[in-house]
C-alpha cells in the first residue's frame, strides 16, 4: 500500500511511467546545469539494468542501498519491486510508482537512478508489464532475487525471461541442491539463455584463488594425483543453531569436478551439522572428505573457515591448508611436507560483503561454466 | 596427470596470476626499487596477484643483512604504497621471502648465484628469474656481462626475463650500443624495455578503443581528419632531477619515449592478434612511415623553448636557470613542439602536432583528433557561428576519458548551432581504483607478456626520428626561445602551428 512507503527513500510517487520518465529527465537536467554552462553534456553513462525483487520493505531498502553503493563502479538504473505478500491480500491489485536519482557524492557525473515498483494486493502477474517499459534500452538486465525464488511462479519466469542474469543467495535456501539446479533449469527456459549466478558462489572464489595458487608451484603439483583427504571447516554461531555449510559443499564439488572425482559413498550428515563422505579419485582410490562447523570469532555463519587437502604418495606425506586468521581478515596458506612447513605467507582474504560481491557478478556477463560443473558434480556426489 | 597444467586453474574469475619467479633487483637499494617497485611488489601480494613461490633478491654495493634490508623497504613501501596503511601481516609474510645480496666485485656474483639455487630449491621457484636493472645506465653493461660470465643468466629449469629502464640510450647509436650489450647475453625476446606510460590504463584504452569498436575506424584516416594533436604538459619544474635533466632534455626525456609511442598507438593500422610481436610490429611500421626531419627542415618542423620565471597555480616559481645545477649557457630545452607527417596511405599530408613542455600551466595528456568541416555548409555563417569541427579526444590524465564534440541545435526559435562535447569519464562507468602502472608492468614482465614493453627496433627507430633534431639544435648558437612559467609554450610555438592555420587546444 502507498501509505507504507517512505518518501524519503523511495522519492516522489508518479501517477504514470511517462510521469516518472519526465521526472527522471528533469532532475537530471537541474543535475547538468552546472555542466552545461562549461558547453558540456552529461552523458548518462549508465552500464547495466539491475531488476531488484523484494517481498519485504527492509529487504527492500537493504538492497537499495546495496545497488546505490554499487553505482560508482556500475552505473545502473536500478528497479526495485516491492511485492509484498503480507500486506492486505484482499485490498484492489494495484501498482505504484516512485522514483529517484540519489546524490552521489563523488562525482556528479555517475548515472544512477532508482525507482520502486510497490505491488499490493494480486499485483504480481502485472509486474513484468511495468518492469519491461521502465528498462534502459541496450543494457544487459540482471535480475537481483532477495528470497528464495518462487519457482513455478508465473512473475517469476517471466521476469527470467527477459533478463540476461539471474542473482540469487544460496545461503538463504533451505536445500540448496535442489533448488539451484531447478533454477538452473529455469533459467533455460527463455530464448536467450538466462545465467544464473549464487552470491554463496562468489564467497567461495578467494578459497579457489588460494587453493589454486598453491598449485601453481610447479613440485606441489602431482600431489593433487595423491590427494586421500580433504577437511573443511564453515562458521557457526556460538550456540550452533546457523548451520549453513553449502559454502564448504560447494568447495567439494569444485575441487571434485575440476580432478574428475565420482561418488564412492553418499554424503551423510555427521555430528553437529557436518559431513562425512568418501569420493573416489581417476585411478580409483579413495578421498575421505570431511565437512565440520567450527565456532570462530568474527566469522559469518556458514563462511569456510579453513580448507584443507591431505595427499600421500606411500612414502611421503603432504598437506596443502588455506586458513582464515582470527578475526578474518587475512587468510595463511601453508605447506607441510611431512609435517615441516615448507611454506607460508599470509594474504589479505577477500571481504565477501553484498556490495562486493555484486559488484564482481556485475563485471561478468558471461554464466560460469565452472560453477555449473561444479553444481553438477556435488549433486552427483549426493 | 599432465603436470605443466594446473587443473584447478579453470574459469575466468580467477585472476592470472604468473608462475613462481625470483626476481632479482640491480640498485636494490635505490630509489626507484624503493619508490615504485617494493610498493608496487607489495601491493600485488595485497591483491593476491603473486605466485606462492615468489622471492625478491635485492642486490646492491652496501654490506646489509637481510634484516636491515627488510626494514629498510618496510619504510619505503609505508610511504609509498598506494594502499596505505599498510597490512602488517601481509607485508611480514612478504618480506619473509625478501633477501640482500650485497655485490662489490666479481666474485660477489658467485655469492649470488648460490643463494638464488638456495632459494629455488627452498621456496620451490625452479630457476624462474626476472632480472630488474635498476641502477643507473652506466652500470648496465657490466651487470649484464657478469650475468653471462658467472653463469646466472639463464639455467636449465626456469624461463629468464631482463627489465631495463629508460633511459634507453642517449641518441641512435648510444640505444644501439645498449641493445648490443644486453644481446651479448639475452635474447631480444627476453629483454623488456621498460617505459611505464604504456602500463597506464588509459594507454591500453587506445587499443580498446580503436580496435574493439567498429564505429572510430572508418573514420580514422586523412579523408575524415583533419589533423592529430598530442599534449603531454607538465606543470612541475625539473627540480630533484635537474642534474639529469640538463643533460638529456624535454626531448630525451619525453618525447623520443612516451609522446611517440603515444603517436604510434594511434597512427598504427590494426593488428591481427592481440601478441606482443604482432602490436609491436604495427607499431614499428607507424614509426618507420614518419617523414625524416632533415636539419634544414629542423626550423620547420620543431621549436624547443626554455622556461623563465613564473607563477604555477598562484606560486612563483623559479625559471630554469635559476636552478643551482643547470648550467649558466644551458641550451637544454623544457618544451618542444613537433609537426610530423605520417607518410603511407592512411595518413598522408594529415599533420601530427606533438607538444610537450615543463611547467606549463597544468599537468595534462590527451590526443586530440580534429575532424574535418563537413564538405557543403547548409547552414549559413550567422548560423554556425559557434560550431566548431568534431573533435574526439582521448584523456589520458588527470580525468582519463573520452569527449566528442559536436554541434547542436540551440533551442531557440530558428536555427543557431553551437559546439557540445559529450564527456565520458572512465571513472565514472569503471570505478575502481586503477593499477598503478609498475603493478600492470611488473605482473606482465613476470608472465612474460611483452606487449607493452618497447622493442629494439621501436627504440631505434623513435631516435632515428628525433637525433637529427638534436643535433640541429645542439649545433645551433641561439639560445632557446623562452617562455614564462605558466603559459603554453613559446610565441614561436604558437607561430609555427598558426602558420598552417591552426592552433593549439587547450587541454
Amino acid at each position: 500500500m502507498s501509505s507504507a512507503v517512505d518518501r524519503a527513500v523511495w522519492g516522489t510517487q508518479a501517477p504514470s511511467l511517462a510521469a516518472l520518465e519526465g521526472d527522471l529527465a528533469r532532475v537530471r537536467r537541474g543535475r547538468s546545469a552546472h555542466v552545461r554552462e562549461q558547453v558540456a553534456t552529461v552523458a548518462r553513462a549508465a552500464v547495466v539494468n539491475i531488476v531488484v525483487v523484494a517481498v519485504r520493505e527492509m529487504h527492500a531498502r537493504r538492497a537499495a542501498r546495496t545497488v546505490s553503493e554499487l553505482a560508482m563502479r556500475h552505473p545502473s538504473r536500478a528497479i526495485i519491486v516491492l511485492s509484498d505478500r503480507a500486506a492486505a491480500p484482499d485490498a484492489p491489485p494495484r501498482i505504484d510508482l516512485y522514483a529517484q536519482i540519489p546524490a552521489i557524492d563523488r562525482s556528479a557525473m555517475v548515472s544512477y537512478e532508482q525507482i520502486l515498483v510497490s505491488a499490493s494486493g494480486r499485483a504480481t502477474d502485472r509486474l513484468v508489464s511495468v518492469v519491461v517499459p521502465l528498462l534502459v534500452p541496450d543494457l544487459p538486465v540482471f535480475l537481483w532475487w532477495t528470497d528464495a525464488p518462487p519457482i513455478g511462479a508465473r512473475h517469476f519466469e517471466e521476469l527470467v525471461a527477459i533478463s540476461d542474469r539471474l542473482v540469487v543467495d544460496s545461503a538463504d535456501f533451505a536445500r540448496p541442491e535442489e533448488t539451484l539446479p531447478e533454477l538452473s533449469h529455469v533459467c533455460s527456459l527463455g530464448a536467450r539463455r538466462c545465467g544464473l549466478t549464487d552470491l554463496n558462489w562468489g564467497r567461495v572464489t578467494c578459497w579457489r584463488e588460494l587453493v589454486t595458487q598453491l598449485f601453481d608451484v610447479p613440485a606441489w603439483r602431482p600431489w593433487l594425483d595423491r590427494v586421500d583427504g580433504i577437511r573443511i571447516a564453515f562458521g557457526v554461531d556460538a550456540d550452533g543453531r546457523q548451520v549453513h555449510p553449502s559454502q564448504a559443499l560447494l568447495l567439494v564439488g569444485w575441487l571434485a569436478s575440476r580432478l574428475g572425482w565420482t561418488a564412492a559413498e553418499p554424503i551423510s550428515p555427521s555430528e553437529a551439522g557436518g559431513y562425512l563422505f568418501a569420493v573416489r579419485r581417476r585411478d580409483g582410490e579413495v578421498v575421505r572428505v570431511r565437512i565440520r562447523p567450527r565456532y570462530a570469532l568474527g566469522m559469518g555463519a556458514g563462511d569456510v573457515v579453513a580448507v584443507r587437502i591431505e595427499a600421500s604418495d606411500g612414502a611421503h606425506r603432504a598437506e596443502f591448508a588455506v586458513t582464515r586468521a582470527a578475526g578474518g581478515r587475512n587468510a595463511v596458506a601453508s605447506v607441510l611436507l611431512d609435517g615441516r612447513p615448507v611454506s607460508e605467507r599470509s594474504l589479505p582474504h577477500a571481504q565477501n560483503d553484498v556490495v562486493e560481491l555484486l559488484s564482481e557478478e556485475l563485471t561478468i556477463v558471461a554464466a560460469d561454466r565452472v560453477y555449473e560443473e561444479a553444481l553438477a558434480t556435488l549433486l552427483r556426489l549426493s | 596427470m599432465d603436470v605443466t597444467v594446473n587443473p584447478l586453474r579453470a574459469g575466468l574469475r580467477l585472476a592470472r596470476v604468473p608462475d613462481p619467479a625470483a626476481m632479482v633487483i640491480f640498485g636494490g637499494t635505490g630509489d626507484l626499487a624503493s619508490r615504485k617497485l617494493l610498493p608496487a611488489l607489495y601491493d600485488l601480494a595485497r591483491q593476491r596477484l603473486l605466485p606462492q613461490a615468489f622471492t625478491v633478491v635485492g642486490v646492491g654495493r652496501a654490506e646489509l643483512s637481510d634484516a636491515a634490508y627488510r626494514k629498510h623497504l618496510h619504510d619505503a613501501v609505508a610511504e609509498f604504497s598506494r594502499s596505505r596503511p599498510i597490512d602488517e601481516d601481509v607485508w611480514s609474510s612478504f618480506a619473509e621471502r625478501l633477501y640482500y645480496v650485497s655485490v662489490k666485485s666479481d666474485d660477489g656474483y658467485d655469492d649470488l648465484k648460490r643463494r638464488l639455487a638456495d632459494l629455488d630449491r627452498e621456496v620451490g621457484t625452479e630457476g624462474d628469474r626476472l632480472f630488474y636493472l635498476a641502477t643507473p645506465p652506466s652500470a648496465y653493461a657490466t651487470i649484464v656481462r657478469s650475468l653471462g660470465r658467472h653463469e646466472l643468466a639463464h639455467n636449465d629449469t626456469g624461463r629468464s626475463r631482463i627489465v631495463v629502464e629508460k633511459p634507453f640510450g642517449r641518441d641512435l647509436e648510444s640505444a644501439h650500443a645498449l641493445s648490443r650489450t644486453l644481446q651479448e647475453v639475452f635474447t631480444e625476446d627476453e629483454i623488456f624495455r621498460i617505459d611505464h606510460y604504456l602500463g597506464k590504463e588509459t594507454v591500453q584504452n587506445i587499443l580498446v578503443l580503436r580496435f574493439a569498436n567498429s564505429i572510430f575506424e572508418p573514420v580514422w584516416n586523412r579523408r575524415y581528419v583533419d589533423h592529430v594533436q598530442i599534449t603531454v604538459s607538465e606543470s612541475l619544474g625539473v627540480e630533484g632531477r635537474t642534474e639529469y635533466y640538463d643533460g638529456a632534455g624535454a626531448m630525451r626525456d619525453v618525447v623520443q619515449n612516451h609522446l611517440l609511442q603515444l603517436l604510434a598507438l594511434v597512427a598504427m593500422e590494426p593488428p591481427a592478434a592481440f601478441d606482443a610481436n604482432v602490436v609491436r610490429d604495427e607499431k614499428v611500421k607507424a614509426l618507420r612511415a614518419i617523414r625524416k626531419t632533415s636539419e634544414a627542415d629542423v626550423a620547420e618542423r620543431a621549436v624547443r623553448g626554455q622556461y623563465t620565471a613564473g607563477f604555477i597555480e598562484g606560486e612563483r616559481v623559479p625559471g630554469y636557470h635559476e636552478l643551482a645545477e643547470v648550467a649558466p649557457e644551458s641550451h637544454t630545452e623544457t618544451f618542444v613542439a613537433l609537426k610530423v607527417f605520417v607518410d603511407n596511405w592512411r595518413w598522408e599530408g594529415t599533420p601530427f602536432y606533438l607538444r610537450h613542455g615543463k611547467r606549463l600551466p597544468k599537468r595534462a595528456t590527451e590526443i586530440a583528433i580534429h575532424f574535418r568541416t563537413v564538405p557543403h555548409q547548409l547552414f549559413t555563417p550567422e548560423q554556425r557561428e559557434g560550431l566548431e569541427p568534431n573533435t574526439l579526444v582521448l584523456r589520458i590524465q588527470p580525468e582519463e576519458g573520452i569527449s566528442l564534440k559536436f554541434g547542436a541545435k540551440v533551442p531557440v526559435q530558428g536555427v543557431r548551432i553551437r559546439s557540445v562535447a559529450m564527456d565520458f569519464v572512465y571513472g565514472a562507468s569503471f570505478l575502481v581504483d586503477a593499477p598503478d602502472a609498475y603493478e600492470t608492468l611488473l605482473l606482465d614482465a613476470l608472465s612474460g607478456d611483452a606487449t607493452l614493453f618497447t622493442r629494439q627496433d621501436e627504440v631505434e627507430e623513435q631516435w632515428r626520428l628525433v637525433d637529427p633534431i638534436l643535433s640541429a639544435w645542439s649545433e645551433s648558437a641561439d639560445a632557446p626561445p623562452q617562455y614564462a612559467a605558466g603559459t603554453w609554450g613559446p610565441a614561436e610555438a604558437d607561430a609555427f602551428i598558426e602558420r598552417d592555420g591552426r592552433r593549439w587546444r587547450q587541454p
